[in-house]
């Protein structure tokens, strides 16, 4: 970890107003701390030298010190806490930004709830980086060397001795560092791996509990966070000695000073002011060091979780730009454009592969206004790919145009719902109309068709559309796809496993609605294994690596 | 059973002494380096013969290393007896999951709760190291150097007594309050902000197809506005306990002058009220984290809570409880025998022979208003294959659950003649095995996916049972049994072999007599398989 990540001043421009800020803070504080060891030895020294009349004033300037000191110390805090809440708002919003332009598929390949905790959670760490490491960092590059240079002015040897030891600090740590860090990163590891599998036990303990297996598990539980344990400490006994090193290097510095002042006060060489003055002032000097030394894992997580902030900022993978040629023309405005009343979205050469992986294709299929299409196939040959190749969120190879104009279809002539049910916390009427106005009417028929004539679209659904059953949840994902087709200009409906958790009687009913959709005029392309919806299909594809088999035939008009 | 979480997270004292009693040395050293080099310097000047100082050279020189030595050991004594404890809170909380799971768990967000639950338990650490450790070693050090400091001046001892206390009461109330404040006017802030952020990720295909996206980022937007607003308003708070502590080290110091600049020359000589005066300054270093403790015991009981709430230890009438647990697993354990050996199945005698009989079956999941299921009928004789058919949310998976016991019923439920209510829950789901409809698939590889339910198959039987459900050529691309699934079969959901295929793959290790729904998005020559495999 460096210090200071330069990548934190590129992305989060707050972070500079806080360095200028806090580096002035931190010299005046400085001088305070130096005014606060003075007047304390002075203090003391008059007292021991039996002028208790001189007392007073020194007492009232410590007063008027410490009252500064202290207004100084929370300022610097209060402002790196201040700065944390501009950091972290500008890191949001610039990765909210990024992924949402990176797209569906760039998004597919990462694990969304874990980024979404980054953003989050996650960037509430760098609280603790600049609550109280940045400020440290701070001290440690400008109080520091003005405090070696304050005691330099006073006594040589003092100066000399801290001079001497301060360095061994930062050295021990980074050797220490260095010999640990193999073992310490195996022990992240085994130490993360321990966690899933004790969070793999538990959630896994219903199918455990069906296979009697239980029980073996608590034993197995034990043992592991045991071995653990033993297996930590070796690490941790060398990893401590860091913060061994950093604590023997100030008290015996002190102890040295204190040992060598002594000394020289006896033989006369130096009077009883400066020897406290000094001694007051040299454990200051190390502790903006020992203070980064002790903030330094909070501050790592922290800077980790920045780090991936910036890898997602950094990533110039593209997303969503497919290389499938969707149109040879600009497209004009759907409205504008003259729409026959029959029409077929040609698919050629179609392919999708996800990196070296070949998903399907090249294929050829045609989906044609007022028929109701169906696309089967083995799991996992590929079929919501192609309804993603369609939209435009699956990048893929091959052309795609409708027979009229060869313009691809456009967003405002599409409809779609997916696998994943994919609704917002919100009512079911606003996740039904969602991207457009609510017209209750509207919902209520969509919802109808959908198979969800139950459904109240006054239901309040959680983060994640919970709240809802699988099969409904599925019936309200249909019922958006619908109410966007009776409110736009919509020629093609796209509709992946739509009945996966429905009855039969209500999955007859759906069919029969997608089939008085597509008799408007409307392409409704529908991927299913279920025999009851092939059975009231038009036109059926068999979709397989290579080809797409048309296996029934639509008798058009 | 009863005993909270949270209470089984602070080792006991027969194993927190060590770490208590070097922190508390830890803490003393550093405070008398101060003192006896206080003492050392205002004597030194005095000019004595330098045999008088002797002592006090040794004495500074000695604490300088015990500090950073008894330091050491105490994070070393500490973690470990807190990673030992670690371990007896993992299986407490084992046993109880065990016992009411998976009925007794909030059917809703489970997947959810029991992360968080777990990475709330791994958060209790923090009891032992973070509060108890830093309270008992403040409380320690500060009463034995107020002690000290008491013998050589008793009104300094007072002066001193009285601003640690004051200043113990003041930093905890005053972190404590302005913790309180910071989460009420943030918390809920957070909560929306968060949850609007997942929404827009998860969701990003839907909102982009539904020209939805720029309406949920302006949405993003204001909430995180809010949110960065009221954290400004909140921010000016935070430093203001290190303020309090460092203003209040000031004051105990003129006080103590002040407080020993009379006494001097009656009793007290220089260097001694050189030691009384400079001493507060290492005691206040100990008080300092004092504040921060209280609000590692807020974040602590915070998650115990959670804990408690998630796993209760009093449950809903409707679960079955697997009560032989602890007392059970602690006989295995003195008697050496395997643990976790599964119950002994039922005998269910010749085809024909009934083998399960329900009778007016009735059942309610904890904490619905209606019951999921009333008055069901049913014989099934062995050789018998059953289907049952019916809309969603009729209660189809619901006699699943009581068949395994994970739901208590009402009326009669009779497995090879006994009524099951009387029978060791662990043996009815010996003999009646379930094919879950999410069945979960471990991060091992696929043999220990496969081998948990018959430990005793070899090789060969795994693979001929993996070509029966048609996973045959899947298993060969893969390379065989030792290919790993990734956590909760992560791979397998990277497009292709799809989720479908893994519940053949889990269908294959169940020794089944019972099972739930074919997996909707299967083929039916795969459901025809799994059928005849099972059955």
């Amino acid at each position: 970890m460096k210090p200071l990540d330069p990548r934190l001043l590129r992305y989060a421009s707050a972070v500079r107003g806080f360095l200028a800020a806090g580096a002035a803070l931190g010299a005046v504080q400085t001088f305070f701390t130096v005014a606060f060891a003075f007047l304390v030895s002075r203090a003391v020294v008059v007292v021991v030298d039996r002028e208790p009349q001189r007392l007073p004033g020194y007492l009232v300037a410590l007063a008027v010190t410490i009252l500064c000191r202290s207004l100084l110390g929370w300022a610097l805090e209060a402002l790196a806490a201040r700065t944390a809440v501009k950091v972290k708002s500008q890191l949001r919003s610039r990765v909210v930004e990024k992924v949402v332009s990176r797209g569906h598929a760039w998004l597919a390949t990462r694990n969304s709830a874990r980024l979404a905790t980054l953003i989050g959670p996650g960037l509430d760490a760098l609280d603790e980086y600049f609550a109280k490491y940045l400020p440290q960092l701070i001290l440690t590059a400008l109080a520091t060397p003005l405090l070696v240079v304050v005691l330099f002015t006073q006594d040589v040897l003092s100066g000399v001795i801290v001079v001497v030891t301060l360095p061994l600090i930062p050295v021990f740590m980074i050797l220490i560092g260095w010999t640990t860090r193999s073992a310490q990163a195996r022990q992240w590891e085994r130490l993360a791996r321990l966690a899933s599998s004790f969070l793999d036990a538990v959630n896994g303990l219903s199918t455990l509990k069906v296979f009697g297996r239980e029980r073996r598990q608590i034993r197995r539980i034990g043992a592991l966070t045991d071995d653990y344990r033993s297996s930590t400490m070796k690490v941790l006994q060398v990893s401590f000695l860091s913060g061994f090193a950093l604590e023997m290097a100030a008290s015996l510095s002190v102890a040295l000073v204190a040992v060598a002042i002594g000394v020289r006060l006896v033989s006369g060489s130096l009077e009883l002011p400066v020897g406290l003055f000094l001694l007051l002032l040299t454990p200051e000097a190390y502790l903006p060091l020992r203070q980064v030394g002790a903030n330094y894992h909070a501050a790592a997580d922290g800077i980790a979780a920045a780090d991936d902030v910036f890898e997602v900022l950094a990533d110039e993978a593209e997303g969503a730009d497919t290389s499938v040629s969707r149109s040879s023309t600009v497209p004009a405005p759907a409205a504008a454009r003259n729409r026959p009343a029959h029409d077929v979205l040609q698919l050629r050469d179609l392919s999708v592969s996800f990196g070296d992986d070949h998903v399907f294709g090249p294929v050829d299929l045609d989906f044609e206004t007022g028929v109701l299409t169906a696309v089967a196939g083995r799991s996992g040959v590929g079929k919501s790919s192609l309804l993603g190749a369609v939209l435009g969120t699956v990048e893929a190879g091959g052309t795609l145009r409708w027979r009229s104009d060869s313009a691809a279809p456009s967003h405002d002539e599409t409809a779609w719902s997916g696998q994943v049910p994919g609704l917002l916390s919100g009512t079911i009427a606003s996740n039904v109309a969602l991207g457009d106005d609510i017209d209750l009417d509207q919902v209520v028929d969509a919802l109808t068709t959908a198979g969800g004539r139950d459904l109240d679209p006054g239901i309040e659904l959680g983060a994640g559309g919970s709240g809802l059953s699988g099969g409904q949840a599925q019936r309200v994902a249909l019922a958006r796809a619908l109410y966007r087709l009776a409110r736009r200009p919509v020629r093609l409906l796209l509709v992946d496993e739509p009945t996966s958790a429905l009855d039969l009687v209500t999955e007859q009913e759906l069919v029969e609605g997608l089939r008085r959709i597509a008799a408007r005029g409307v392409a409704v392309v529908v991927v299913t294994h279920r025999p009851g919806v092939l059975a009231g299909t038009d036109r059926v594809y068999r979709l397989e690596p290579t080809a797409a088999i048309e296996t029934r035939q639509a008798v058009t008009a | 059973m009863s005993e909270s979480i949270l209470r089984t997270a602070q080792p006991p004292l027969s194993r927190s002494w060590r770490g208590l009693a070097t922190g508390a040395l830890g803490a003393l050293s550093g405070i008398a380096l101060l003192a006896t080099s206080a003492y050392l310097i205002t004597r030194a000047a005095e000019q004595p013969p330098i045999l008088y100082l002797s002592i006090a050279i040794v004495s500074v020189r000695l604490f300088a290393l015990t500090r950073a030595f008894f330091r050491y050991l105490e994070r070393l004594t500490s973690h470990d007896a807190a990673f030992r404890q670690l371990a007896v809170v993992r299986t407490r909380l084992y046993r109880r999951l065990v016992r009411i799971a998976p009925a007794g768990l909030s059917r809703t967000s489970r997947g959810d709760l029991l992360t968080s639950v777990v990475s709330d338990v791994d958060a209790l650490q923090d009891l032992p190291l973070r509060v108890v450790q830093p309270l008992v070693i403040s409380a320690l050090s500060s009463l034995l150097a107020v002690a000290g400091v008491f013998i050589v001046s008793p009104s300094g001892g007072v002066v001193l007594l009285v601003s640690l206390v004051v200043a113990f009461l003041v930093t905890s109330l005053v972190a404590n309050a302005l913790a309180t404040q910071t989460e009420r006017s943030l918390a809920q802030r957070r909560g929306a902000l968060g949850a609007a952020v997942l929404d827009t990720l998860q969701n990003l295909d839907v909102l982009v197809a539904f020209d939805a996206i720029g309406a949920q980022l302006a949405r993003v937007r204001s909430l995180d506005d809010d949110l960065r607003r009221a954290s400004l308003r909140r921010a000016s708070t935070s430093g203001l306990v290190a303020g309090l502590v460092s203003l209040l080290t000031g004051v105990t110091v003129i006080g103590t002058v002040w407080a020993g600049h009379s006494a001097i020359g009656h009793g007290l000589s220089g260097p001694e009220f050189a030691l009384v005066a400079l001493v507060p300054l290492a005691v206040f270093e100990v008080v300092g984290s004092v504040p921060v403790a209280v609000l590692a015991w807020r974040r602590v009981a915070a998650s115990g809570a959670r804990v408690e709430a998630a796993v209760p230890a009093e449950l809903a009438a409707e679960i079955v409880v697997d009560e032989h647990d602890e007392s059970d697993v602690r006989d295995d354990e003195r008697q050496g025998s395997p643990a976790g050996r599964p119950a002994a199945p039922l005998e269910f005698g010749h085809p024909g022979d009934l083998a399960v009989r329900l009778r007016g079956l009735g059942a309610r999941w904890p904490g619905a208003a209606h019951p999921a299921l009333s008055a069901v009928d049913l014989d099934l004789r062995v050789g018998e294959r059953l289907v049952l058919q019916g809309p969603s949310g009729v209660g189809k998976s619901t006699l699943a659950s009581i068949l395994v016991r994970f739901l208590d019923y009402s009326g009669s439920y009779e497995v090879a003649g006994y009524e099951a209510r009387t029978l060791d829950p662990e043996s009815v789901r010996a003999t009646i095995g379930l094919l879950e409809q999410q069945p979960y698939l471990f991060d091992e590889n696929v043999r220990q996916n496969l081998l948990f339910a018959r430990d005793t198959a070899t090789d060969a039987d795994l693979e001929e049972i993996l070509e029966r459900v048609g996973l045959g050529e899947w298993l060969r691309e893969r390379g065989g049994l030792d290919a790993r699934l990734g956590e909760r079969g992560h791979w397998c959901r990277e497009g292709r072999p799809s989720v479908s295929r893994w519940r053949g793959l889990s269908c294959t290790a169940s020794r089944c007599s019972c099972s739930m729904s074919p997996p909707p998005a299967s083929t039916p020559t795969w459901q025809t398989n799994c059928f005849t495999t099972c059955c």
